[in-house]
């Protein structure tokens, strides 16, 4: 039952599919003598339009906007262009792809695009300006014109051109440290270009560019339109740079854009502690259980304050080594102070040349003195010996004298 | 001192002339001139294309070489030669009766005792500087290095010790001529006393020091009673002057030995603070160092002449 339902609704449709389509072909006759007598009324006709009819640019760019061109008519026809009116300042011309044009051949019912150029030049100033094309036929018959509008406005959003941003901008660290910076430099104009690297830095401060990743140095980058790369920026101090906050200037040029961010370099100062003798001899002479005493200078070479200065001795055993003062508790930058060291050997100690280590050390800096300690042997000994001989011989000659029987 | 100077002369010429001496001077040099030749031979053969180390000349004194230095020799033996001179001295001269006629002669009576001691020294002197003169000539030959100014000086106070030890035995040797009346008996007590001070004296320091502080399997790992043994024996040691001797030369010959001590107690880094500056001591260090044995050594020398002095003077001579 539902079968027959259903076939009878297909051969509904397509009989009414079948109905509609031979309505059609026996009407199509008609509708193409209509087309004919309208070509027949318009056996000539041509129009030339600009393709945006109304442009805004930047001061200094130049412009290319294509030119529709329509043969309306039935004919072929050469079609002509002028350029009839063009500003003062200014520079046009129409052109296809590879050369200029004068002239145009179109067939009838065919529409074609030329390239109208202009540029202007550099002192244009920035306004309004009209540019007007005609177009004719060889016999000059038909006419067609359109007017190309230009706004010139001045450059404003070169800024927007370049993108400059970095993630840290300030870094800190002593001034034999190396700061590297990570900078992105984003191209947002429309066209590739190469971008010059600059950057200002402080009187003796050297400041290099770099690839990430790689080890050279570059002094511009070549990026692709909206392509943005990181680069390294690195900055080695003055070795004797104070500590303080330093700014340094990167810029990233192309041509007349530019980009421009500012890096901070915090310098924490050095620690370097320098000890010495005043006359530069590092040697003492002493005698098995007495004490010898030398003067160190201890000074602060670095660029900042250094706390807590600590003095140890390598040391044979049994010796003892004693610091006058035991500790110095602050060092301003290039102060100098004097500290008593007394060495002692130990009782028994060899006679001879010993080295006998000091190390000055602090939590940041620390320096090294290795004295020579010559240990004497004691001439009291030698004394009495000579004292002892003295007193024999005396015996000897009154023993001559008192027993000599003369 | 009338008297003195004759003695000394007549002495001399008993000295030189007499077989015992010539034999013995004769042994002694050879055995120097042998030695100091194996060293210098040696020497060279080590030296070889080694930069000039300091205190070569010195070495010839007191490197072994195959049987023993020159300095062992002269403190072994060097003591024979005064005793060889002294021995019989007086007593020759009391069995042959000259004694009496000597001590009749218008001479002070002390004038014996003293010119027979002087005349052993200056026997000594010569035999001694020859031996050296003789050795640093053979020495300079051999290895060609000239000696600086103070192994110069090194070898003179050397030579002075050794003339001071020689003597003491000389002393010795006249004491017991003075004392003991036969011959035989003060030859025989010399050399007993020689050997002795020789080879007892070092054995018995070390049955001493082991009474004292046994070294054995447990104690050996204790440095302390190590180096407690060590200084007992060393204490022992040095009642002999052939230890007093050897310690004083060594020091004063070798520049590069810093103490009279054979066992030093270091630790690591007083070692390594040593090893730093290696520089050898010089003369005054040196001496500085072994000056109270040269003092002992030249005072029991004295004391030992006074010694006969005083015996002989108070002795009964011309009843025989």
């Amino acid at each position: 039952m539902g079968l027959n339902i259903l076939f009878r609704k297909v051969f509904f449709i397509i009989s009414l599919l079948l109905t509609v389509f031979i309505c059609m072909s026996a009407s199509s006759p008609g509708l193409a003598k209509e087309e004919e007598e309208e070509d027949q009324r318009l056996e000539r006709e041509i129009s030339i339009a600009f393709e945006y009819p109304e442009i805004i640019i930047s001061k200094g760019d130049d412009i290319t906007v294509d030119i529709h061109v329509k043969n309306k008519g039935k004919r072929d026809e050469n079609i002509y262009f002028t350029i009839s009116s063009i500003p003062s300042g200014w520079k046009a011309k129409i052109k296809t792809y590879s050369f200029s044009i004068m002239a145009l051949n179109i067939s009838g019912g065919d529409d074609k695009n030329v390239q109208f150029s202009a540029e202007p030049e550099k002192d244009t100033n920035p306004g309004s300006y009209e540019f007007k094309v005609d177009a004719k036929t060889a016999d000059g018959q038909l006419s067609s014109s359109h007017t190309l509008k230009i706004t010139m406005l001045e450059k404003k959003k070169e800024k927007g051109e370049i993108e400059l941003t970095t993630s840290y901008p300030v870094l800190r660290g002593s001034n034999d440290a190396k700061f590297e910076f990570s900078l992105d430099v984003k191209n947002k104009t429309d066209k590739e270009d190469t971008f010059n690297l600059i950057a200002d830095a402080p009187k003796n401060w050297r400041v290099n560019f770099k690839p990430s990743y790689e080890d050279k140095y570059i002094s511009s980058l070549r990026l692709k339109d909206n392509e943005s790369k990181s680069i390294n920026v690195v900055v080695t101090p003055d070795r004797f740079s104070n500590a303080g906050e330093f700014i340094i200037p990167v810029a990233v040029s192309a041509g007349e854009s530019k980009a421009e961010g500012n890096l901070k370099v915090i310098i924490t100062g050095t620690y370097t502690i320098d000890a010495g003798t005043p006359t530069g001899l590092l040697s003492l002479e002493t005698q098995q259980g007495k004490t010898g005493n030398i003067s160190i200078y201890v000074k602060n070479n670095g660029s900042a304050m250094i706390n807590g200065v600590e003095f140890l001795s390598i040391k044979p055993e049994n010796w003892k080594v004693e610091f006058d003062p035991e500790k110095i508790d602050k060092l301003e930058t290039g102060e100098i102070k004097q500290v008593e060291v007394n060495i002692t050997p130990s009782q028994d100690a060899l006679v001879g040349d010993y080295a006998v280590g000091l190390n000055v050390k602090s939590e940041r800096a620390s320096d090294d003195l290795e004295m020579r300690v010559t240990v004497n042997a004691s001439a009291a000994w030698a004394w009495i010996g000579i004292g002892i001989i003295i007193l024999v011989i005396i015996g000897l000659f009154g023993l001559f004298i008192s027993l000599g029987r003369r | 001192m009338t008297g003195v100077g004759t003695i000394v002369r007549k002495e001399l010429e008993d000295h030189f002339s007499s077989y015992r001496f010539v034999i013995l001077f004769a042994l002694i040099t050879m055995v120097s001139l042998i030695t100091t030749y194996m060293v210098g031979i040696s020497l060279r053969d080590e030296l070889g294309g080694i930069a000039k180390p300091k205190f070569i000349f010195l070495m010839l004194f007191t490197s072994t070489g195959p049987l023993f230095s020159l300095v062992q020799f002269v403190a072994f033996f060097g003591p024979l030669i005064g005793l060889v001179l002294g021995f019989d001295s007086i007593n020759r001269e009391r069995s042959n009766g000259t004694l009496s006629k000597l001590a009749s002669q218008p001479i002070y009576r002390d004038a014996i005792v003293n010119g027979k001691f002087l005349a052993g020294v200056v026997t000594i002197i010569i035999m001694m500087s020859s031996i050296l003169l003789v050795v640093s000539g053979l020495g300079l030959a051999l290895i060609g290095v000239v000696p600086g100014i103070e192994e110069v000086w090194r070898i003179f106070i050397y030579l002075i010790i050794s003339v001071f030890y020689i003597s003491f035995w000389l002393g010795i040797s006249i004491l017991f001529s003075i004392v003991f009346r036969s011959i035989a008996t003060s030859a025989l007590a010399t050399l007993a006393l020689w050997i002795f001070f020789s080879f007892f004296i070092s054995m018995g320091a070390s049955v001493v020091a082991n009474t004292f502080v046994p070294i054995n399997q447990t104690s050996r790992e204790n440095p302390e009673a190590v180096m407690k043994h060590a200084k007992i024996q060393r204490a022992v040691s040095l009642i002999s002057p052939m230890q007093l001797y050897n310690d004083s030369t060594s020091i004063i010959i070798d520049p590069t030995r810093k103490t009279t001590r054979s066992l030093i107690l270091m630790g690591p880094i007083e070692q390594f603070s040593l090893k730093r500056f290696s520089r050898p001591l010089n003369l005054l260090q040196s001496i500085t160092v072994v000056i109270p044995h040269i003092i002992t050594l030249i005072a029991i020398t004295f004391i030992c002449f006074a010694i006969s002095y005083i015996v002989f003077m108070k002795q009964e001579i011309r009843s025989i």
